[in-house]
């Protein structure tokens, strides 16, 4: 296999031994805000909109006990719990969480690949000389992760990510009656066949609900029924490319490696309305929100960006995008929201806009090097030492930013009307920011959350 | 029109007075084009933006008066692509004729009457020696801004000092400051701020052009007109006319701090060699060169996050403090190629604090840079 020898990702050698980890966290943003508010540890909270078009995002098991599960709509999730707290989640609070996990877990082991905040695969064949068997540091990073996190997590250890995903599944806890049931925390499919075999068909993955019916008109229910049919077999019923994949991932064949993560080029949020949005302030509302968004993934990650870019679908699908570009990364919302208000103003906007999109690049690590700039048109420069750095900083940054939004409004011009008024030297001002990405908050309904 | 010329110096006054002629994205079309105006063996070229003119007085065969406005980029292309030998340019109303001995080409031309009109500048009433004043160019005009968010950085100021003239220029992270004495200077004129882009374009002037025969030698001289709101340079048969850049320029002087407490005393080609090849592992422009100052010497070194890291060991004399700053490489680069002398000082004060960089054995040019902080 051609990753196999790029050294890049995981060695094709190091498959010949259950070293692949697949690490999840426990109910990951529920367990958060219990942590953070003990009122609520031992009840059914629910993390997601709790209005008519939330979803659940999370759960603790209290309320997966009255069958609640992530990905329900919220109404659903209400009438089995009714007594349920909900929490609209607080993402820069999960965005930190993880960024204490991922380092964790890159003390064990160079090759993390994450998967969204909560997940992540391990490749741990090259620290076993080190730190000892692979399931031996699935159990390390529990007991780390609890003691630094005070957050529970599972650990699959396989051969391959497949398996170790299905292994960390097996380890979670239960929902029981009384709440909480503790799993195995740490299984380990040393016998991988023995242990997919009896699995349905289902969690093999590229297996959706049309191929598992599909399978199923062939008498296929489990992962061992796969393995017992002559691939041709498979071919012919799901075609070329899913059939041999099925049937390899059958036998246990999987040599998808884990590829550590990239640095991000681009860090983006965008959101299609409900409705299209015509009011500017709105939309620079939105843009806010988004920009805060992206700031709190860039501080995750420790960069700064250097450009700001915004893209607007209209009502009828035709797209814009505007970019700006500093001379210093920036990363705090309010300056990426000045820089994105800025560009959506001098923006045409003749129609409604059904999505829009902040994102920054151009980035580089946070603080690696900030060249300093003279106090220009300042007062003389004596005694000016003393003064805490950060100040300067901070007032150095927005000086940046603010001429950087004079320039775009002189490319672009100003089209807008009573934006710029929210734009002060303190930033955007905005009322009731809040992060739900998952659906807006019931109107005046019961939603327990930070402001 | 039409007029005969050698190619080489016909394409090279194309290209000159094309690089004040507006690209693609100008506003008016025909500033897009080069104006010809052929009187009887000399040919003038001009292009604009309005802001900035070039003018260039060429030598033809002069076969018939008349002007005309050629596509300014097209016709260069052209002109340049040709066969080396004479070329001849034929224009009407409405199209120019280029051709050499076995090409031809027709491009249509502009509406003379729609180029702007531009004032004849005045003579120049004050000369500078061209060497001197090339030389304050090449070190001051690289330090100036780039970026339209600051337009008063833009420029470079020029402005009386002593018996002579002192160009100052900033992009608020460095600052390059040169005295030029014994010129006449503006006496009692006001400061002026002329834009950097001008004055670069000044210096792209190559020495056939900068002195015509009659004017050559080390006594060459540039002209200057100052106007109210313009100013022209006349330097041999080329003239750049630019609009001055209005407003206060920002007080400079109380940047300049009249003491350091520590200097380094190094060899400016060993210096600036060694800057350059640490410099090979920077990527993007927030990775700087960390100098690390100690009795013998300096230390530089670079760490680029994912590349690699470079160090090298300068010989020099250190005194003071040992202190670890860092800086940009290409700034400090361009301040330390700009002394004119084969050892350069490096004074800092501390690492959050303005350095200079200066010629260890002249006072005339002073090159300030704000360090890049690292955590």
């Amino acid at each position: 296999m051609d990753d196999a020898a790029t050294g890049e990702g995981s060695t094709a050698v190091a498959r010949h031994a259950p070293s692949i980890l697949h690490v999840d966290m426990d109910s990951f943003f529920a367990s958060v805000e219990v942590l953070d508010d003990p009122r609520l540890a031992g009840k059914p909270v629910i993390v997601g909109g709790s209005g008519a078009r939330g979803v659940v995002a999370s759960c603790t098991y209290e309320a997966r006990a009255f069958g609640v599960h992530s990905a329900m709509p919220s109404v659903r999730a209400r009438q089995l719990c009714p007594h349920a707290v909900f929490v609209d989640g607080h993402a820069s609070r999960y965005a930190e969480v993880s960024a204490q996990l991922h380092a964790v877990l890159l003390s064990f082991t160079p090759l993390v690949e994450p998967i969204g905040l909560d997940e992540a695969f391990l490749d741990v064949s090259g620290s076993v000389r080190l730190l000892g068997a692979p399931v031996g540091i699935a159990r390390a990073i529990r007991t780390r992760v609890a003691a630094e996190l005070s957050l529970d997590c599972s650990v699959g250890v396989g051969r391959s990510k497949m398996i170790a995903k299905l292994a960390s599944r097996a380890a979670k806890p239960t929902a029981g009656p009384r709440g909480k049931r503790p799993g195995p925390g740490v299984v380990e499919a040393a016998d991988e066949l023995r242990f997919l075999h009896p699995m349905p068909v289902e969690r093999l993955w590229g297996v959706g609900p049309a191929t598992a019916k599909r399978l199923r008109d062939l008498g296929v229910r489990t992962v061992g029924d796969v393995a017992a049919l002559p691939e041709q077999v498979l071919v012919r019923a799901l075609g070329k490319s899913l059939g041999t994949h099925l049937a390899a991932l059958s036998h246990g064949q999987d040599l998808d490696p884990v590829v550590p993560a990239r640095p991000a080029k681009s860090v983006g949020h965008e959101e299609t309305f409900a409705e299209d949005v015509f009011d500017r302030g709105a939309l620079a509302r939105h843009a806010l929100r988004m920009a805060e968004s992206v700031a709190v993934h860039l501080r995750a990650g420790g960069v700064a960006a250097r450009t700001v870019a915004v893209k607007v679908k209209l009502s009828d699908f035709s797209q814009l995008t505007r970019a700006h570009t500093m001379e210093i990364g920036i990363d705090t919302g309010t300056a990426i929201a000045a820089i994105a208000t800025a560009l959506l103003d001098g923006m045409e906007l003749p129609l409604g806009v059904r999505l829009l999109g902040v994102s920054a690049s151009g980035l580089h690590a946070a603080g690696s090097g900030r060249q300093l700039r003279f106090e220009l048109d300042a007062a003389p420069s004596t005694a000016r030492e003393g003064r805490a750095f950060d100040a300067a900083r901070r007032q150095e940054h927005w000086e940046e930013v603010m001429s950087a939004v004079d320039a775009i409004r002189r490319r672009f011009g100003t089209s807008a009307v009573g934006t710029a008024s929210m734009v002060g030297p303190g930033g955007i001002v905005v009322p009731g920011r809040r992060e739900a990405p998952w659906g807006p908050p019931a109107e005046g309904g019961e939603s327990s959350g930070r402001t | 029109m039409k007029f005969r010329s050698e190619r080489d110096s016909l394409a090279e006054v194309l290209a000159t007075a094309g690089r004040a002629a507006g690209g693609r994205g100008t506003t008016s079309a025909v500033l897009s084009g080069l104006m010809l105006r052929a009187e009887g063996n000399r040919l003038e070229v001009t292009g604009t933006d309005l802001d900035l003119t070039v003018r260039v007085e060429h030598e033809v065969i002069g076969l018939e008066d008349g002007a005309c406005v050629v596509p300014g980029r097209l016709t260069a292309d052209v002109v340049r692509a040709l066969e080396a030998g004479a070329v001849t340019v034929e224009s009407d109303e409405e199209k120019v004729e280029i051709s050499s001995a076995r090409a031809h080409f027709g491009l249509r031309s502009f509406p003379a009457v729609e180029f702007p009109s531009l004032p004849l500048p005045p003579p120049p009433t004050v000369r500078f020696p061209r060497a001197a004043l090339f030389e304050a160019l090449r070190q001051v005009v690289r330090a100036a801004s780039n970026d339209d968010a600051r337009p008063l950085l833009t420029g470079v100021l020029l402005t009386t000092a002593g018996h002579g003239v002192r160009l100052v220029a900033t992009d608020s992270y460095r600052l390059a400051l040169r005295d030029v004495h014994g010129t006449a200077a503006f006496d009692g004129t006001d400061d002026v701020l002329v834009p950097a882009r001008a004055l670069a374009e000044l210096q792209r002037l190559t020495p056939g052009q900068a002195a015509a025969s009659a004017n050559e030698g080390p006594g060459a001289e540039i002209g200057v007109s100052p106007g109210v709101s313009d100013m022209t340079f006349t330097c041999g048969p080329t003239r750049i006319s630019t609009r001055l850049l209005e407003g206060t320029y920002p007080d400079y002087r109380q940047l300049i701090p009249d003491h350091y407490p520590n200097r380094l005393h190094v060899g400016r080609d060993s210096l600036v060699a060694a800057l350059r090849r640490v410099r090979l592992l920077v990527r993007d422009n927030t990775t700087p060169v960390r100098l690390s100052m100690r009795p013998n010497g300096v230390d530089l070194s670079v760490v680029s996050q994912e590349i690699g890291d470079a160090s090298e060991t300068v010989e020099g004399d250190f005194t003071g403090e040992d202190l670890v700053v860092a800086f940009n490489p290409s700034y400090l680069i361009d301040g330390v190629d700009a002394v004119l002398d084969d050892e350069v000082f490096i004074e800092t004060d501390n690492p959050a604090r303005p350095a200079t960089v200066r010629a260890a054995s002249r006072d005339d040019f002073r090159y300030l840079l704000m360090p890049v902080r690292v955590s």
